[in-house]
């Protein structure tokens, strides 16, 4: 430091004189702003973006994803690198990056949502979720509860898997049930093909799909698992209980105990095969019909969700969610990552074959890309309105998301099918699920 | 064994710690220098089961004790409040169950196939090598290769188990009600998932075993032969007694194994359906990891510690008498 210099120090300025610094400050602030925006390109170049994310169930969506990264980094002078690993295996690789402080600028909460556990380390990203929803329309009411908290947003959702039900419409005419409308429709459909060969299902297991499904009829029904604070648990209910029976009752006439054992694969399965009169489960089966049998196929279906008593009609779909780790070595070009992969989300959508839906309003126009030009599949172009997630009504919270992976639900449904007495079923699911509420808010 | 003169007791260094005077002399001794030598030598290995070993257990026992969630590093102290909750869960109770049938269960079935097995392999025989080098296929597979083999295999609709068993008429056909879902039923699928643990893990079994037996001395068992002993005989008075320090070892390190095992049962049902095949270690992943509880999901790991520490410390100090 030199102090040759003599610095003038007089601070005396007029009324005039304040206004004008001040404007000329406000102004200044404004164009460096401006050029600093244009010029954030230039800041990023050189630099490098690593993601992770899940293998997508849909390969063609991976390889389209990588391929946008890549040219995405080309155009900005940014070395991207994709880290893909299966869904599962995603948390453990979140808790060690915390641990170590270090790992990628970009990840991707896949259908276990983290934000409430790790966004103390999170950057705030409210500022780009408004931005977005001022330019694509309003994010889907649900899609807060997936990535904020206490009104910040954590992360930006990305899409969400939609798991509608899939119906065979030679096997119900044959039958003469049409199309489902209620799951009194599809408990009909079951028990009058199962006496023909045609059983229906939907797992009884410690899966994905089981945790989605027994909630979808769960909500149907009426059902809560919290209040909308996402404090209280609401489970204890008349609700609860009748959905409990329809699905012994579901089981019972229109399933095989080989529900117990099915994973994620086993339905797609199930119906690819021509043996399964309707199942529930995302497009992945109608996809994986259409390409391995289409006979089949010809006659497969689907319907976004179908109601229950009361005419509620709630699907559960599995959101995935875009999240930058404070620690992170690039999260402008995180940022900007994430802004250009929603503006290109209708590229991305056609080639997950209409699998990833979106959180935001206007990517709703139809046709919807992937859907709306597929006769069967564009009753989907209207999801949004009957999307929940696991929590519904509360929030996508720590013990919510205990409750989920625990899968406590899922054995309920699961204990009620094989015999058990709904009230002894009730005080264990409760217990447990109580245990696990008061864990957290000890904690 | 003569004892050269100067050379250390075992155990012991021969530097008399506040003897002034010759301290630097005797620091320098032939003896000193071997016995700092020693500890040089053995340095790295302590060094080695202290960061490889030590610290991950006893940041475990941090955890276990602590409201420690992923996204919360500084965690609160909270006793033994965790293994209290876990012991309050009737989940956990089923695990804990699960884990003893499956260990002991799986640990028994391995040691009768691999001692069969070690008995066959000493045999003489044409292609015996070759029938070595196959039987340990199941054990160097990668895992989750050789699981997702078998999950095929025990597949509700598609199992070729079940697809044999139905064209010897065994069983019915596939929606009869005979036909097994070896991933679906309680106890087919608790059974399932060991077995394929037994699958996994005896070749291991009989590779140990036939260590041991290719070192007892044919002298002594043609004696025994001789003498008129049985084959059970020569198995219970001299095999087993022969080769116990190896048995022991083989039996602390399965068991160790199979207890921490996490991919079989992962992989095939993840502890489903309703629990009828959870375990600890699965109900600790999903709980620590999946679930972000990471103190509870430590205190479900470490549950069996109690238990297994007096075991194996028996079981050491028997090899110990044994050896001396």
């Amino acid at each position: 430091m030199s102090d040759a210099q003599t610095v003038r120090t007089d601070l005396a300025i007029g009324r005039r004189g304040f206004l004008k610094a001040t404007g000329a400050g406000i102004a200044g602030g404004g164009l460096l702003t401006a050029v600093g925006a244009r010029r954030a390109p230039a800041q990023l170049k050189g630099t490098s973006l690593r993601m992770l994310m899940w293998s997508h169930f849909v390969p063609a969506y991976d390889a389209w994803l990588d391929d946008f990264a890549r040219k995405w980094g080309e155009k900005n002078g940014v070395r991207v690198r994709v880290d893909h690993i299966p869904h599962l295996e995603l948390p453990a690789r979140w808790a060690a990056e915390f641990a170590a402080g270090a790992g990628h600028d970009l990840i991707q909460f896949a259908g276990q949502i983290f934000t409430g556990q790790y966004y103390r380390h999170l950057v705030d990203l409210s500022d780009l979720a408004a931005a977005l929803e001022k330019k694509y329309g309003k994010w889907m009411e649900n899609a807060r509860s997936a990535a904020q908290v206490r009104g910040v947003w954590y992360g930006i959702p990305d899409f969400y898997i939609a798991i509608p039900v899939l119906w065979r419409k030679d096997l119900f005419d044959s039958v003469g049930v049409g199309e489902p409308k209620t799951w009194e429709d599809l408990r009909k459909a079951g028990r009058l093909l199962k006496a023909r060969g045609h059983p229906t299902g939907m797992q009884f297991s410690h899966c994905n799909d089981a945790n989605h499904n027994w909630r979808a009829l769960l909500y149907c029904f009426g059902a809560k698992e919290t209040d909308p604070s996402g404090e209280n648990i609401a489970l204890d209910s008349r609700e609860t209980r009748e959905a409990l029976r329809f699905a012994k009752a579901l089981f019972d006439e229109g399933m095989t105990p080989e529900v117990f054992s099915w994973d994620d694969a086993s339905d797609n399965r199930f119906l690819a095969s021509g043996v399964g009169c309707w199942i529930h489960d995302a497009i992945s089966a109608f996809r994986t019909t259409q390409d391995t049998n289409p006979r089949v196929f010809k006659d497969t279906y689907c319907v976004p969700e179908v109601a229950g008593p009361g005419g509620q009609k709630w699907n559960v779909g599995e959101p995935n969610v875009w999240a930058i780790w404070k620690f992170g070595k690039n999260p402008q070009a995180a940022r900007d990552f994430i802004a250009a992969l929603v503006d290109h989300q209708k590229e991305a959508m056609e080639a997950s074959r209409g699998y990833n839906m979106p959180f935001l309003r206007d990517h709703y126009r139809k046709p919807m890309p992937g859907l709306g030009n597929d006769p069967k599949l564009a009753v989907l172009q209207e999801q949004d309105r009957i999307t929940a997630f696991f929590g519904y009504p509360g929030l996508m919270s720590p013990p919510a998301q205990e409750v989920l992976t625990t899968f406590v639900i899922p054995d309920m449904f699961t204990r009620v099918a094989r015999g058990a007495a709904i009230e002894d079923v009730m005080k264990w699911g409760l217990g447990e699920i109580r245990r696990i509420y008061a864990k957290h808010r000890a904690a | 064994m003569a004892e050269v003169p100067g050379a250390p007791t075992p155990g012991t260094c021969p530097v008399a710690v506040g003897e002034r005077v010759g301290v630097r002399f005797r620091w320098r001794a032939p003896a000193a220098r071997r016995c700092l030598l020693g500890y040089a030598l053995l340095a790295p290995a302590v060094l080695y089961v202290g960061a490889l070993v030590g610290v991950p257990f006893l940041f475990s026992l941090y955890l276990a004790m602590s409201d420690a969630t992923v996204g919360d590093p500084v965690a609160g102290f909270v006793g033994l409040e965790n293994f209290r909750a876990a012991l309050e869960s009737t989940t956990f109770h089923v695990a804990l169950r699960n884990t003893v049938v499956f260990t002991v269960g799986a640990g028994v079935l391995k040691g009768l196939l691999g001692t069969t097995l070690a008995f066959l392999l000493v045999q003489p025989f044409v292609g015996r090598r070759v029938v070595r080098a196959l039987v340990v296929i199941p054990f160097t597979l990668p895992i989750a290769i050789s699981v997702l083999g078998w999950k095929w295999m025990f597949d509700s609709q598609f199992s070729v188990l079940n697809w044999a068993l139905s064209r010897v008429g065994l069983i019915g056909g596939y929606g009869s009600p005979d036909w097994p879902v070896w991933l679906g039923q309680p106890s087919l699928a608790l059974a399932s998932v060991m077995f394929v643990n037994v699958w996994r893990g005896f070749p291991f079994t009989a590779i140990v075993l036939m260590a041991g037996l290719t070192s007892v001395p044919t002298e002594i068992i043609d004696s025994a032969r001789v003498d008129g002993a049985s084959f059970l005989q020569r198995f219970r008075k001299i095999i087993v007694p022969m080769i116990a320090p190896i048995l022991f070892i083989g039996a602390a390190f399965d068991t160790v194994f199979t207890l921490s095992d996490l991919s079989i049962v992962y992989l095939l049902t993840n502890g489903g359906p309703d629990g009828a095949t959870e375990i600890l270690p699965t109900l600790a992943y999903n709980t620590g990891i999946r679930a972000g509880a990471l103190g509870r999901g430590a205190a479900i790991s470490l549950f069996l510690f109690p238990l297994l520490l007096p075991a194996m410390v028996l079981l050491l100090r028997t090899l110990r008498r044994r050896q001396y």
